[in-house]
């Protein structure tokens, strides 16, 4: 790790947290921790409510039950933009960055939202040129290819230097040959800037080469935790993606 | 390993708050150039229009549609009518300071409750406050006069000069007309990159660290201020503070002010004002008819200009301009510290 941009991260601890809306219970008992500089896989299929652990994790909605700890402090049913400036960052399924803006301003923004200058930039250059972002320096964020803009947007994330990246399928929408991008994205977050990083994807290569620990939720539910070889090999979790023998029997007897 | 591109670094004034800041001051010169009634009386109108258009313009910098600029302007005027004739303050510069801070002041807690609002919601609510304003001035009798008014303003002065006559208003006019464009483009500009985040995507922005609320509160209270100065005016000029000074419904007026001149910069607030004021005074002519060409004049800009009248200008300028029309485009966006209008 370099010692030089390193900030110094965080341990997330995630404590039973549960949550509903009225009747409906999205997620619940779940407990994990990531410690700085490493990375923990989020995997299952949609609805099991990845999202909507990264929206209450970020202080976007508030918990039902449970807390989320990083470091000593808590920062479930904190706002968004104070859990930013303690370093808790997260991205977006979609695109995000500043329509009408250039991709530098795009930058500059999340710096001084994040109370940096312009010079941290430097920082991120060997990224940027490797997405090929400085090509596009000055060119319009919003008409750029969506490969480049989700690149933007997870870009953006980092030059917040966050101490613990929340990554809501920072591979959703690439292409084959842009996916690696996302690999070294992750590698970069945790060994130059030093951050933790949960990582929620449905990319099972892109989770079987990064993570060496994954949870699964289902039905809101952490239904397997550990290394993602034996996981995925697992028989709940198998059923969990592609439906259950139950589910197919009741399936038959529909059809 | 490509390096970085440098930046280029922006001046802090654009060129459309250079140009609005340049006009303004031109209007110091029309007392001298001319002493007709109708053109001193004209120019009055449309700086107070522009004042209290900035109120809306600042506000759409954020996405922000607000039809309180009336209730602050009240503020801002009956706090001078007061201290006119109750007090005895003449000094323009105490009243100023009392009509700007008063109504910003004001727009603190009112913005502590309505800030979380957006949309349609934020229009609805900020309309039902400038009626609630209104109500209060007709109710509020021992302190606003109610609907007498308060009337007997005395003339204010300027280091102990009388400002009585016309010319002297218009002075007066275009002094606090000034002071609102400077306090408004300082504002927008050395905020440009927070105001344009809250308006393309504040849940990004707030997921970087930017705390919506505080930019939203200040740009509320400022643009409060600003239109406490239009109030001042408007009551410099009438010498007289009432209640339908102040109506709900010319808060649609100066939306479509700043609307038509083009929400994306600064002067399209002061150009919007002027032709829309200057064309409500020619349809006067036409009596009856009046209504129904001013309403009509708006459809057409409206359709041939849905950038506004700014708009429109870049739009020309880029077309026939030979510099790359995308990076112009994207540049305009920033300097303005704007996005599309």
């Amino acid at each position: 790790m370099s010692a030089l941009s390193s900030n110094g991260g965080e341990t997330l601890r995630i404590e039973q947290i549960a949550k509903s809306f009225g009747g409906l219970t999205v997620f619940q008992d779940i407990s994990f921790e990531i410690k700085p500089g490493a990375l923990l896989g989020v995997i299952g299929p949609n609805g099991a409510g990845k999202t909507t652990m990264i929206n209450t994790i970020s202080g976007r909605l508030h918990l039902s039950s449970g807390r989320a700890m990083l470091g000593n402090t808590r920062v479930d049913g904190q706002s968004v933009f104070d859990n930013a400036k303690r370093g808790l960052v997260r991205s977006f399924q979609q695109t995000a960055n500043f329509s009408g803006y250039t991709v530098e301003d795009n930058l500059t923004s999340a710096l001084r939202f994040s109370g940096q200058d312009r010079s941290s930039l430097s920082r991120l250059t060997p990224l940027l040129d490797r997405f090929g972002l400085i090509e596009h320096w000055n060119r319009n964020a919003e008409i750029l290819p969506y490969g480049l803009q989700k690149m933007l947007g997870l870009t953006m994330a980092l030059a917040t230097k966050p101490r613990m990246l929340l990554l809501d399928e920072p591979a959703a929408g690439l292409e084959k040959s842009e996916r690696t991008n996302v690999d070294i994205y992750v590698q970069y977050a945790r060994d130059e800037i030093g951050c933790g990083v949960m990582l929620v994807e449905h990319d099972m290569d892109l989770i079987k080469r990064l993570c060496r620990e994954v949870i699964v939720l289902d039905g809101g539910r952490l239904i397997a935790q550990g290394e993602p070889a034996d996981v995925l090999n697992r028989k709940d979790v198998i059923d969990a993606y592609l439906g259950g023998a139950d589910d197919e029997d009741e399936h038959a007897q529909h059809s | 390993m490509k390096e970085l591109p440098a930046s280029e670094r922006a001046p802090f004034f654009g060129t459309y708050e250079k140009v609005t800041l340049g006009l303004l001051l031109l209007a110091f010169a029309v007392p001298f150039l001319t002493r007709n009634p109708q053109i001193l009386s004209q120019s009055n109108l449309i700086l107070i229009a522009a004042t209290a258009a900035l109120g809306v313009y600042i506000m759409l910098r954020m996405d922000l549609m607000s039809f309180a600029v009336p209730a602050f302007m009240a503020v801002g005027g009956y706090t001078v009518a007061m201290l006119g004739i109750r007090s005895g303050v003449t000094d323009v510069f105490a009243l100023a300071a009392a009509a700007f801070l008063v109504s910003a002041l004001c727009a603190v807690p009112l913005g502590w409750m309505i800030l979380r609002l957006k949309g349609v919601y934020f229009v609805l609510v900020t309309f039902v406050l400038t009626e609630i304003c209104q109500l209060l001035l007709f109710e509020a009798g021992p302190l606003t006069g109610g609907s007498n008014g308060l009337v007997g303003m005395p003339s204010v002065t300027v280091f102990g000069y009388e400002m009585y006559d016309n010319s002297h208003v218009l002075m007066i006019t275009a002094g606090l007309a000034f002071v609102g464009f400077l306090i408004a483009a300082v504002l927008t500009r050395a905020l440009r990159y927070e105001f344009a985040a809250i308006e393309k995507n504040d849940v990004l922005a707030e997921s970087l660290g930017l705390a919506c609320w505080k930019y939203k509160a200040l740009a509320f209270s400022v643009a409060a201020g600003v239109s406490g100065l239009a109030g001042f005016a408007l009551v410099n000029m009438l010498l007289t503070a009432h209640p339908t000074s102040f109506s709900p419904l010319s808060s649609v007026n100066y939306i479509t002010y700043a609307i038509v001149g083009g929400k994306g910069s600064i002067l399209g607030t002061l150009i919007g004002a002027a032709i829309l004021v200057s064309a409500t005074e020619f349809f006067a002519l036409r009596g009856e008819l009046s209504p129904g060409l001013y309403g009509l004049l708006i459809i057409v800009m409206t359709l041939v200009a849905p950038g506004g009248i700014m708009g429109l200008a870049e739009n020309f300028f880029r077309r026939f301009g030979k510099r790359d029309s995308k990076a112009l485009e994207t540049k305009v966006a920033v300097q303005s510290g704007s996005g599309h209008s």
